[in-house]
Parts: structure tokens; sequence; C-alpha cells
């Protein structure tokens, strides 16, 4: 990841307004999935309106996998921060609060597209099913990692040291979520649907896949921006 | 006394040379966590600060929570995810009806009640250190583990006391019963655990932030959410009847874990945070 973003950042720096194909093949996947989530993709059997209801996953399930790949990136860049060979590694606090911030941005995309299935689908927006208790505390741990970082602002150095230091803190709480959490509230939901027949047809995983690929393109963009602009602002900062 | 002689002997090495001192600092950090548990203690004994603080607000939220949860005896609510959408009969909702203030919640309740008063009292701790310039020594003279271990010693203990006093005013006031002595116990020990072990690390990465008091609550309760959820489990074990040894192993070993796990991480990583 970190090589293609420096081979990137040179390459745009020579040569600016011209795409590197991926990215291009990235939005061209995006507009497929977009366009096949409403026409490829059938009206899903058992589901509430015509099946519609259904069509949000093409965008919800990427979302929440990357919140939790995102989850465990962060980490460990901070792992990297605090135990890595090289002393004072700025750039993987700096890749590790990227991640963080990815990752929320996701989270709370997949809270939001998810709540508003379960309000078509079960008709209620909330109702503390494994999965939404779960991500609700991946959202806190995310709140409560950038507002740490926010709080130390002035302070780089000591902002990289909490940052990371909190960021394996919570791999704590975070592991228990996979195994706890859905055996706390098993009596309180029927069965997920989520492994519901009408999910491997073969209309929906012309669409679901495709979409897995465009989310982690446009999460590697997205770093890659993040990233470059860390560079950017760290290089004034050197010759100020 | 063998404690306090190893503090000293390493403050007389501080000034000497940085390798000597390293090297006094890496090896004798048990003697130093028992000197700084027993320097909090006696500064404790004198200001009782943080056990006033700390208590205080356990048994004012304790008489608040009392009075608010007063009507609830036997109200019944119904699980209403359980009801057909359409056609509800008296039976369904018969079926769907659980009681509302049940052991596990009581329990919760006063969990929640004592993750509060924790976590309004704990972060004195570091504080106090940092305030008094005490801290500087402190870096200076010792083992970072020793810091640590004295620190989480003086918070454990602590909050088992709170936890002891707490415990059976609470008891007379909601009724609740504790099951099996020797799993509520193991229940209450899980939970010390756990909760000593968060407050502690949050506490020193507070105390280093800008802020301290209001980040105190803010990052440390995400991570409190998931360590009550395993509590909870818990205690829907200790209050269930039919639960078997198995069942009980894994519940109970589950919140342990939290507490022990969270001990581990903080051990590797509490130098960074100490370390200026």
């Amino acid at each position: 990841m970190a090589q293609t973003g420096t081979a990137n950042n040179t390459g745009s720096a020579t040569a600016p307004g011209r795409l590197a194909p991926w990215k291009i093949a990235c939005g061209a996947i995006m507009v497929y999935v977009i366009y096949g989530s409403f026409f490829v993709a059938g009206g899903a059997e058992g589901f509430r309106v015509g099946g519609d209801g259904a069509r949000a996953i093409f965008f919800h399930v990427p979302a929440a996998i990357l919140s939790s790949v995102l989850y465990f990136a962060g980490m460990w860049y901070a792992a990297v921060f605090l135990f890595g060979k090289k002393q004072n590694d700025m750039e993987a606090d700096a890749k590790s609060g990227i991640c963080m911030e990815l990752g929320a941005l996701f989270c709370l995309l997949a809270t939001i597209t998810g709540s508003i299935f379960a309000g078509i689908q079960w008709g209620v927006f909330w109702n503390w099913d494994p999965r939404e208790t779960s991500i609700i505390v991946m959202l806190l741990l995310y709140a409560a990692y950038l507002i740490l970082r926010g709080a130390m602002a002035g302070k780089p150095a000591a902002r990289a040291r909490l940052s990371a230091v909190y960021a394996l803190i919570a791999l704590v709480p975070a592991q228990y979520l996979i195994w706890a959490v859905p055996r706390l509230l098993e009596g309180n939901h029927p069965t997920n649907t989520l492994r519901d027949p009408a999910m491997t047809s073969l209309g929906y995983k012309l669409v679901l896949y495709p979409s897995f690929l465009a989310f982690a393109m446009l999460t590697v963009w997205l770093f890659q921006l993040r990233f470059r602009a860390y560079r950017l602002a760290a290089s004034r900062e050197e010759t100020l | 006394m063998s404690g306090n002689t190893a503090a000293n002997s390493s403050v007389n090495n501080a000034g000497i040379s940085v390798g000597n001192q390293a090297a006094v600092k890496a090896a004798n950090w048990l003697p130093q966590a028992i000197a700084l548990y027993k320097k909090d203690i006696l500064a404790e004994t004198r200001t009782r600060v943080a056990i006033n603080s700390v208590g205080l607000f356990a048994f004012a939220s304790l008489f608040l929570l009392t009075l608010a949860t007063r009507g609830l005896g036997e109200v019944q609510s119904i699980r209403i995810l359980s009801l057909p959408l359409h056609g509800i009969t008296l039976a369904d909702v018969e079926k769907a009806q659980i009681p509302a203030w049940t052991g596990p919640s009581k329990l919760g309740l006063l969990w929640v009640l004592l993750c509060f008063a924790a976590f309004a009292g704990l972060a004195h701790g570091f504080v106090h250190e940092e305030e008094a310039g005490t801290g500087t020594a402190l870096r200076l003279t010792m083992n970072p583990q020793a810091v640590y271990v004295g620190k989480l010693s003086f918070n454990l203990t602590l909050l088992s006391l709170i936890a002891v006093l707490v415990t059976p005013f609470y008891m007379g006031l909601t009724g609740m019963h504790a099951g099996a002595w020797p799993a509520f116990l193991v229940v209450m020990l899980g939970g010390c655990l756990g909760l000593g072990s968060t407050a502690t690390i949050i506490a020193v990465l507070a105390s280093k932030a800008r802020g301290s008091g209001a980040l105190f609550g803010a990052i440390g309760l995400p991570i409190i959410v998931v360590f009550l959820m395993l509590l909870l489990n818990a205690a829907n074990t200790l209050y269930n009847a039919e639960a078997t040894t198995m069942r009980m192993v894994q519940d109970f070993g589950g919140l342990m874990s939290f507490g022990v796990l969270l001990i581990s991480v903080s051990a590797f990583t509490f130098k960074f945070v100490w370390e200026e």
C-alpha cells in the first residue's frame, strides 16, 4: 500500500490531471455496481417492497467489512509505530490515523445503510441485534480514537504515542465483539437474514463481488490521497 | 521496608550515569511497585481524596438509582420482536412477557453505577502526580512497569473497597440476591479486575492529553461498554438456575479474560504513554 502510494505520488506530481488506469477502472466498476444494483440484480425473494429493500446490501456489506478491515489496519500501523525498528516513525502514525478516519467513515455509512435496510425490512430502524450492537460499539471506539487525536492536535509526537496506545488497547474490546456479543444477545432477535438463499442468486453475485472490488479500490485511493496530503503538510512544516 | 530502600537506592543512583540508572530501574521493578503502592496507600489514608470522591459518587448515585427504579418491582415488559406482525393473540402476549427487574438487570445496574463512580475518581492517581510535579521524579527513578503495577494495584484496592462497601447497601435497597455465593464473588472479582484495569490505562492516557477530565470519560466509556456486555453475560449465567458448569466456566472466564487481556496489553504499552 505504501509503495504504490509513493510511486503514484511522484507520478501525479509530474503529470497533473492524468488518472492512473486502475482509478478509471474503479470509477467504471462503481458505475456498473450502481447500475447493476437496480437492473442486474432482481428483487430478492422474501424481502419487503417487492425485494427492493435488499438492494442496500450492495453498499452496506462492503462498507461494513471495510470498516473492520480498516480498524485492524489502523491497529497494525499503530503497532508498527510503537514497536517498529524505526524510531518516531511519523508516517506510520499518519497511516494509522488515516485508516481510522476512513474506517469511521465506512462504519458510519454501514450503520446508516443498515438502519435504513432494517427500517424497511423489519419495520424498526434499530433493534439491537448482534451486528447492530457491534457496529455501534465500533463507532464509539472510532469516535473515541478520533476525539483523542483531536485533543492532542498541537503536539504531534505525544499524539502519535497516545493514539497508538489507545488503538492497541481498543483491540481488547474489539475482539470480544466477534464472539461474545452475538452470544449475549441471542435471545432478542430472530436469526439474521444476511444468509438468505436469495443472496446466492447469480444476479446478486454479479453485483456484490464487483462492489467489494470497487470499494476496496476506492479505499486505497482515498488512503493515498489522505497520505499525500499528510506528506505535503509535513514537508511544508519542514521548510517553514 | 525493603521496598523503600530499593526506591532510595535508585534515587541515589539517578545522578550517576544514565546506563547505570537504567540497569537499576530495570532490575528491581517489583520492590519499586510495592514501594509506590505503599506510598499511594499512605497518601490516601492522609487525604482520602480518591476514596471519598469515588465513595460519595457511588452512594449518591445508589440512592438516585433506587429512587428512580422504586416502581419497577413486578412490572412486566413485552418482547416486541417475538410477536407476529399480524393477528396478535393474548397467548402471544403472555409468551412474550419477561420480568423487567431481574437479578441480571440489578447486577448490571450496580456495575453501571460502579463504572461511573470509578470514572469519577480513579483518574486522581495520575492527575495528582502530574499536578504535584512528582510524576517527573517517578519517571526518573522508577521502571515504568513498576509505576504501572503500583498504580494498578492501588486502583484495584480502591475499587474493591468501594464494591465491598456499596454492594450490601445495594442488595438491601433493591432486593438483589447473590445467587450462588462463590459464583457471585467470582463475577464481582472479574468486574473489579476489568474495570480497574480499564480505568488505570485510560487514566494515564487522559492525564497526558489535554483537558483530561472530559477526555477520561469520552475515551474510557466505549471500552467499558464491551466490559459491561461481558458482565451482563456472566450475570445472566449467575442467576440462571439451569446453567451448566461448562457455561459458567465460559462466561465467568470470558469476564475474567477481559481484565487479564487489558492488563497484558497495558503492561506492554504503558511505557510509551508514561515516558516523555
